[in-house]
């Protein structure tokens, strides 16, 4: 317990923990418009696209200057960026392709420049190489007020063009055919995106960036039904993810924070795959198997039904042979005993047969009409 | 806008609710759309039909200013369209927009009167009711806060009718709105796009099914890639104006102008397949 308390009140530690907070909430927002804009892997050449930037920044200013830096790596970045538009609009290659081909290109110049700077050797070159992978306890304070600003900056772009990005992410041609700037809109949300990037250079690295894009948004469209709520669940998980990841590297010797924050991120966008309601696999496998089941219900109802009207007789026995040559195989037993259950078929018996034998109930007839109605177009 | 209103002499063919001039737009090296001339005058409902690729799209986003043209001109009552944003009402193809948005029907109306909030403002109760109003005129009231993803095809295009509706403008303009759609919203559309047609509106179609071309639209315009004819239904709607935009294949559809049967399955006909 109070290892616990010596971890929270550790001064690095707060800083991490808040920064990466800060990251995640900052990236899980802007990440939610970038997912529905199917441009997450935009987000990933752009991150790889600042490699060369972050060295770039390095030898102009002669000094591990974290401004010169990000600076640079904002720069590649959009320069990324532009060099894709060109080639999807120059050329017949795919945005894939074109992704593909950019941020390969882009990194590569990144890690050729990252080994000569490190070669020339220098303590201050040192550091660099922690821009691939993250290096959260480098953060300063002033880092934080940097990510605080831009926080601001992104929500109270994000609240006050609320319905123009809404419009311009859901159907771009309509909001243009409406006179809408589109082309500036999107550009501003792909600035934005690329700000968060570069923030979380430094955190995370440009290899796993992405990632802190793309998790929180993913896992958050399972759960919401609308844009404002899977935008403010995207930046709640993204903050949870980043603090979670900063306290888990903190308490754990030798593990690096970035990447488990981005484990955490991902572990929650399985969960939430998996068990969100009404678009995750298991409670759609769990509605399938309930819709199978009130179709075999129904199925048996309809059988027991048509027996007792070849019959005359709303009470008759119906024998499990007859309903197994009147399904076309047998019922499960699971069926049964669920009809049983629900009131609609009760146990009887025919003497002098020792076979079991059902007869619907009242509350049996009705549902087999009603769901008999139910089934005509 | 009736047709015999006073015109302004500033303005270029204000007579016609579209006009076309020498409109050429090219993807590459081959013409998507070759000087094309064309006028819709104001009031009536009007089909814009052609064979897969013949440009019929590429000529309602470039009227909409959506594609730049390399030549040529488009006027709306005699105003460019940056002038008309407002009084077009434009329906996009259906599968143009992830219907996997996390957002429901009537929020998608209100997008229709986003334009006229001007910016930063938010929709507020009184954008609410006109969006529920334009939903009720298609029968979806019901629907109004169903997630889009949980709607039919039918539903949906009935949703982005809606917000096309939900602007009151003077032109309509819809990129195929049958395609694959039920026959009771087909039935829905046709019922309020004349209605439409009879307050005074102008409707545009880009239209894929000619079965039903003669029934339904009262001017037509028969392109591939140039136009073919344009004019009243009646004198355009003949064999020779459909073989010369469709081809050979044409024997098969209904010739005019007894009404149309139901044209035998032709692969190279077929563009009523629908969407997955």
């Amino acid at each position: 317990m109070s290892a616990l308390i010596d971890l929270l009140t550790s001064g690095i530690v707060q800083r991490v923990a808040l920064g990466a907070a800060l990251l995640g909430a900052i990236a899980g927002m802007l990440g939610a418009f970038a997912v529905l804009r199917r441009q997450s892997l935009l987000g990933d050449a752009l991150a790889h696209a600042a490699l060369p930037g972050v060295c770039l920044g390095f030898l102009i200013a002669g000094a591990r200057d974290l401004g010169s830096i990000l600076a640079g790596a904002f720069f590649t970045g959009a320069l990324a960026a532009l060099c894709m538009m060109l080639i999807t609009r120059t050329t017949r290659l795919k945005t894939d392709a074109a992704l593909g081909i950019v941020l390969s290109v882009f990194f590569a110049v990144g890690v050729v420049l990252l080994t000569h700077v490190q070669a020339r050797g220098g303590a201050a070159s040192a550091g660099l190489g922690s821009f691939l992978f993250g290096q959260a306890a480098a953060i300063l304070p002033g880092d934080l007020w940097l990510m605080g600003g831009i926080g601001a900056l992104a929500l109270g772009l994000v609240l006050g063009l609320w319905k123009e990005m809404k419009l311009v992410s859901f159907d771009p041609d309509f909001a243009r055919a409406q006179g809408w700037p589109v082309t500036a809109i999107e550009a501003l949300m792909t600035v934005m995106v690329a700000l968060a990037i570069v923030l979380g250079l430094q955190l995370v690295g440009v290899v796993l960036m992405v990632a802190l894009l793309i998790a929180p948004a993913a896992a958050a469209r399972q759960w919401t039904r609308s844009l404002g709520g899977m935008v403010a669940v995207s930046a709640a998980i993204g903050a949870a993810s980043g603090l979670g990841g900063a306290l888990v590297s903190a308490g754990t010797r030798g593990l690096a924070t970035g990447p488990v924050v981005v484990l955490i991120a991902s572990a929650v966008v399985l969960v939430s795959l998996m068990v969100a309601p009404g678009r995750g696999v298991l409670w759609q496998a769990l509605a399938a198997r309930r819709a199978r089941a009130r179709i075999g219900e129904a199925r048996v109802l309809a059988a027991m039904q048509g027996l007792a009207q070849a019959h005359g007789d709303p009470a008759y026995a119906t024998e499990r042979g007859m309903l197994e040559t009147a399904l076309g195989g047998a019922p499960e037993p699971a069926r049964l005993t669920a009809l049983e259950k629900r009131g609609l078929i009760r146990p009887v018996t025919h003497a002098p047969e020792t076979t079991p034998h059902w007869e619907l109930t009242e509350a049996g007839h009705a549902e087999a009409t009603r769901s008999e109605k139910g089934r005509a177009p | 806008m009736p047709v015999d209103a006073p015109l302004d002499p500033a303005l270029h063919e204000p007579q016609f609710a579209l006009h076309v001039e020498d409109l050429t737009v090219s993807y590459g090296a081959t013409p998507a759309l070759w000087d094309i001339d064309l006028d819709i005058p104001p009031g009536v409902m009007a089909a814009i039909i052609g064979p897969n690729g013949s440009g019929k799209s590429t000529l309602l986003k470039t009227a909409l200013g959506l594609v730049k043209p390399v030549a040529g001109h488009v006027r709306f009552l005699g105003f460019p369209v940056a002038q008309m944003r407002g009084r077009i009402g434009y329906v996009p193809q259906r599968q143009a927009v992830d219907w996997d948005f996390p957002t429901t029907a009537r929020d998608v109306v209100e997008m229709g009167l986003y334009r006229s909030l001007g910016w930063f403002r938010r929709p507020g109760r009184a954008a609410r009711a006109r969006a529920m109003a334009a939903l009720a005129e298609l029968g979806m009231q019901d629907y109004a806060e169903r997630q889009i993803s949980q709607l039919s095809g039918g539903q949906q295009q009935r949703v982005f009718l809606a917000r096309a509706l939900v602007q009151e403008a003077p032109i309509l303009i819809l990129d195929e709105p049958m395609a694959g759609v039920d026959a009771a919203t087909e039935a829905v559309i046709f019922d309020l796009l004349k209605r439409l047609r009879d307050q005074g509106r102008t409707v545009i179609v880009v239209h894929h099914d000619l079965t039903t071309v003669q029934s339904h639209f009262d001017w037509l315009v028969i392109m591939n890639v140039r136009v073919i004819a344009q004019g009243p239904v009646a004198q355009v709607y003949t064999p020779e104006n459909l073989r010369a935009a469709y081809g050979r294949h044409l024997a098969m559809i209904a010739a005019p102008p007894a009404p149309p049967p139901p044209a035998p399955p032709d692969p190279s006909l077929d563009e009523t397949t629908p969407l997955p």
